[in-house]
């Protein structure tokens, strides 16, 4: 991957530097420059609590007062801007700075508890640190410290220990300026200041655990880690973020083969600092209910068997099918896909290879296998942040995707413009300060083809952007209409999956018609050089069945046998199919880290690695890859590739290399593809439903996610599972408090809120606690459904 | 305590005054009181629903500000300055008699609910000092007795009138007036009298004057 900039040098804006002395040392920065950020620049360490460079400057917490001369009283350098010969003079060589530093420690300490034997920051407490280094030995204070009853919940996860706060408004300000969720916020005034929520309105933000990150003092703690370990007795790894296209840093934290909890981790250019709360604290999933060793079915049971006896068991299913396919759920590494799709094409001798186990289309594939897989990276987290205007399509950043939503903003503070085509105007959208183009489900590529002319004129701008989401396969017509628009305005389009395999999955060539580096399988040049590489005469030359095809001919007998890694049935909109395809097929190979449905209906179950068991690469929806190291060295479960490999090799085949090293190494060496791509799709517009409440739906971050498991803390931080209509909608309705809605195969009873919301459409969360809809009601996106008061 | 629409249909008539709605929360809070008596969790929801805000945030302004209660205030507002010149001149004093009649102390309501007591600071009226304000009305010059007194006669349902002249109503009323000023009741009573402009008649026969303001410093 090559990050291309097209930017020229001429427009690198001029910056006027200044020159100005800390401590003596004289340093040209550019001006407008924080004397704290000069200082650190110099390798001068002022004390801090409040400061953080991704927030605005506060000056609330005094810790980092310098003597500045001409100025008659010290001044707060995290505030303070620099000019053409400022003179600062820090608590290394001004005894008036140290002075007013340790006045400033010694008022923080008042009330302070000084409980750090028994407080979780202990350890890493920039208080407790920079007491040391900045206070005063001894306390001269013997007076009755304020308490506060502690803890008290500011959410089901987020704790407030408040006599250990100091008022820093870290927390806060996050809360507003970065997440856009001010449900946090400083209360009551003077020594009775404290960080607090409304009395029924917890801080129920999907970025709430950041707070107890930054929290310069032990005043915030998470549920989930609260008093289960010391932070010097962890071991530290920097990881990947399994749970979305975001890509975020991490760093993983554990103890004794345990993990004890995950931090975001600094990756400015993807990150920054941030992470979301599904990233932060759901990873209990890692350890329950696990395959652990392999399994084969006899007489209809499933019972362990030994690796060899599996394999040999697996080997010979496998060869004596005469037709296969392969399911790669969205959530494989990098090197896993590829090994699917290698093993497909070299073992298998089939195209038949999908990893969109989830609502997918014909038009979907061909989208992607031309205008997505093996492209260079165009659009990144950063020419997001400065693009004049962005328009978002079938997705919902927020609940799909939250570290963009971030950064988009990140970017609305600052100027760009966002757009949403669709049936509601999210909350997520609000704090973007958007602008709804309202479509409803299944009417978005007329609503494209008709763009008001200000839109398109917008979007001719250079660095504009188009984002679309993964629900775009659910809507016909509609990744045909986005080409169009992208190719008529000359945005850049962005196609943002939701999982976190999904993007490198398709580089590795797991789908049909597709080889590793978006080559296309129909053209000769690319087929023959992948083959020399994998070391075949030839490849499969006909495109293979894919999505819902494929799983029809399993249901229809043409499938042999199948390959199923990560799959989850749940994920299907039409699951009787994906269940029928399952029972029909005559062989099933599952390789999975947790028992689920599909363990239930194969013929042989291997155990295979979750992230903290292996290394590899997640590719960010940037195109970017994010490689990672595996937390637990001495882990024994196997990754999905090496499973293969030694899957084919019980089956006599060479396959080429199944470790993490060599895979990227022969990924490396085929390099992406230059060559002529695929033909776009070109598919006319779907009818919109009839029917006078149509679905609108997707995933909340926080819902019933498999991967959400074992967390009850996070859990309780969702957002409310309810059906939200327009006010003319409630209104006909009768404005009930709750409403039941009833598709195809059944209803759920819901509440029932009024939101900025089309008349005629419903939006239902897809997979939450009491509202599962593919399975519930057996409708998708766009399909009608009734709706009636509940009693 | 509900807010009623009609009450809704007020707090959005003052969220309306302001170029930025988010203006009008001080006396949109005063409406809340005036209605419930303090500001109700209620009342914080309906207000941060029309402005548009967050109810955490409104929060944070309801409890800065000590002119909001977050339990029922009860029929009369009783404050007495205790800042240093109140205090020094018998604000203290008064304060103990008021807090030994009612049996309550500072910032707390009577069992009765009738009175609530408070500290205060100033009043800007340290020229009748020591100041007790009922329904933040002034009652200059008081002593331990005439404040007793005056709580007395509240109790007993009698009608009692500011040192400046205006009828004590009750909290809730006031509460409207701060909402809503321009109620007709603005020039009821005494603004200015002759104790308050001695400094000035002392300058002007004097000849005394302020120094002029140097140009470019406005």
């Amino acid at each position: 991957m090559t990050i291309t900039s097209d930017a020229g040098s001429d427009l690198t804006p001029q910056v006027e530097m200044v020159t100005v002395v800390v401590d003596g040392v004289a340093i040209e920065i550019p001006k407008g420059t924080l004397v704290i950020r000069a200082a650190e620049l110099l390798g001068i360490e002022i004390p801090r609590f409040c400061d953080h460079p991704l927030l605005e400057p506060v000056a609330a917490c005094r810790m980092c007062l310098v003597d500045i001369e001409g100025v008659p009283k010290p001044q707060p350098a995290c505030a303070q801007v620099v000019s053409e010969g400022m003179q600062v003079r820090t608590q290394l060589t001004s005894p008036v700075a140290r002075d007013a530093q340790e006045g400033v420690m010694e008022f923080l300490l008042l009330n302070h508890p000084l409980d750090c034997p028994v407080c979780d920051k202990g350890g890493e407490c920039p208080l407790q640190n920079q007491a040391m280094t900045a206070g005063r030995p001894e306390s001269r204070f013997d007076e009755v410290k304020r308490t506060f009853p502690k803890p008290i919940n500011v959410s089901a996860q987020i704790l407030l220990d408040r006599e250990r706060c100091v008022s820093c408004a870290r927390c806060t300000r996050f809360a507003e300026q970065i997440a856009g969720d001010p449900m946090l916020e400083l209360l009551e005034r003077g020594a009775n200041q404290q960080v607090g929520t409304a009395v029924d309105q917890p801080f129920d933000s999907y970025f709430s655990g950041n707070t107890v990150q930054i929290c310069p003092v032990g005043a915030l703690t998470s549920a989930a880690y609260r008093f289960r370990s010391r932070p010097f007795d962890l071991v530290s790894v920097p990881t990947t973020c399994e749970h979305c296209a975001s890509g975020c840093s991490l760093r993983t934290d554990h103890r004794r083969g345990t993990v004890t909890r995950r931090l975001a981790w600094d990756e400015p250019a993807v990150n920054e600092e941030w992470n979301c709360d599904k990233g932060r604290f759901a990873f209990t999933y890692q350890e329950q209910g696990r395959v652990t060793t392999p399994l084969i079915r006899e007489d209809g049971q499933l019972r362990v068997a030994s690796w060899p006896e599996a394999l040999d068991f697996a080997a010979r299913g496998l060869s004596a099918a005469s037709s296969h396919g392969v399911l790669v759920g969205g959530r494989s590494t990098v090197e896993d896909s590829y090994a699917y799709a290698r093993f497909a094409r070299v073992a298998l001798k089939t195209d038949n290879i999908d990893f969109r186990v989830r609502d997918s289309s014909d038009e979907e594939a061909q989208f992607l296998r031309s205008a997505v897989a093996g492209t260079a990276v165009r659009t990144t987290y950063e020419t997001l942040e400065q693009a004049p205007v962005v328009l978002l399509i079938a997705f919902e950043p927020e609940d799909e995707s939250p570290i963009v939503f971030l950064r988009l903003r990140k970017a609305a503070r600052g100027g760009t413009r966002v757009y949403a085509v669709g049936p509601v105007a999210t909350r997520g959208l609000a704090k973007l300060s958007g602008t709804l183009i309202p479509a409803k489900p299944g009417a978005e590529p007329a609503v494209l083809a008709e763009l008001a002319e200000q839109v398109r004129a917008e979007l001719q701008a250079p660095g504009a952007v188009i984002m679309v989401g993964e629900r775009i396969a659910g809507i016909q017509g509609g990744a045909t209409a986005v080409l169009q628009l992208a190719q008529a305005t000359g945005a850049a389009l962005t196609w943002v999956p939701r999982r976190a395999g999904e993007r490198g999955a398709l580089d590795a060539g797991a789908l049909a018609g597709l080889l590793p580096g978006g080559r296309p399988l129909t053209e000769d040049s690319a087929r023959a050089a992948v083959a020399a590489a994998w070391g075949v005469d030839s490849l499969p030359a006909t495109v293979g069945l894919a999505g819902a095809e494929l799983l029809a001919a399993a249901r229809d007998g043409a499938i042999g046998a199948l390959i199923t890694g990560g799959v989850e049935l749940g994920d299907l909109a039409d699951q009787s199919l994906g269940r029928a395809g399952l029972e029909a097929a005559g062989f099933v190979v599952a390789l999975e880290n947790h028992h689920s449905a599909i363990t239930e209906l194969a013929d042989v179950v291997f155990p295979v690695a979750v992230v903290t068991e292996k290394a590899g690469t997640f590719m960010n929806w940037e195109g970017r890859p994010r490689p990672f190291a595996q937390t637990f060295k001495d882990a024994l479960v196997m990754s999905d590739a090496v499973v293969l490999g030694m899957l084919a090799k019980a089956m006599n085949i060479a396959v080429g290399a199944s470790d993490v090293a060599g895979i990227r190494q022969e990924l490396g060496a085929l390099g992406a593809w230059t060559g002529p791509r695929a033909e776009r799709p070109n598919v006319p517009a779907g009818p919109v439903a009839e029917g006078a409440h149509l679905v609108a739906t997707w995933r909340a971050l926080i819902d019933n996610g498999v991967m959400q498991e074992g967390e009850p803390y996070l859990a309780a931080t969702a957002h409310l599972v309810a059906a939200t209509v327009s006010a003319t909608t409630a209104g006909a309705l009768g404005n009930p408090e709750s409403v039941t809605v009833t598709g195809p195969l059944g209803s759920v009873t819901v509440p029932l809120e009024i939101g900025a919301v089309i008349d005629g459409v419903v939006c239902l969360p897809l997979n939450s606690p009491g509202c599962v809809l593919y399975r519930d009601l057996g409708v998708r996106s766009g399909q009608a459904v009734t709706i009636k008061g509940a009693l | 305590m509900t807010i009623s629409a009609e009450t809704r249909d007020q707090l959005r008539e003052l969220a309306a005054r302001y170029p930025k709605s988010r203006s009008a929360l001080l006396p949109m809070l005063h409406l809340v009181q005036s209605v419930d008596d303090e500001v109700t969790s209620e009342g914080i929801n309906v207000c941060a629903e029309i402005l548009g805000i967050t109810s955490a945030e409104v929060t944070a302004v309801a409890t800065f500000y000590t002119m909001y209660k977050r339990k029922p205030v009860g029929k009369h507002h009783i404050g007495v300055c205790t800042n240093t010149l109140c205090g020094l001149l018998g604000g203290d004093a008064v304060y103990s008699a008021l807090s030994e009649r009612l049996g309550i102390g500072h910032n707390e309501p009577s069992a009765d609910g009738q009175f609530w007591l408070e500290h205060i600071e100033c009043q800007a009226a340290c020229t009748h000092a020591p100041v007790m304000t009922v329904d933040w009305e002034y009652m200059d010059d008081v002593t331990p007795a005439s404040a007793v007194a005056v709580v007395d006669r509240l109790a007993r349902g009698e009608q009692v009138e500011s040192t400046r002249g205006p009828v004590i109503r009750d909290f809730q009323a006031t509460e409207h007036t701060l909402a809503f000023p321009l109620d007709g009741l603005v020039n009821d009573g005494v603004a200015v009298d002759a104790k308050m402009l001695v400094g000035l008649r002392l300058a002007n026969e004097r000849g005394m004057s302020a120094a002029s303001i140097p140009a470019g410093d406005a």
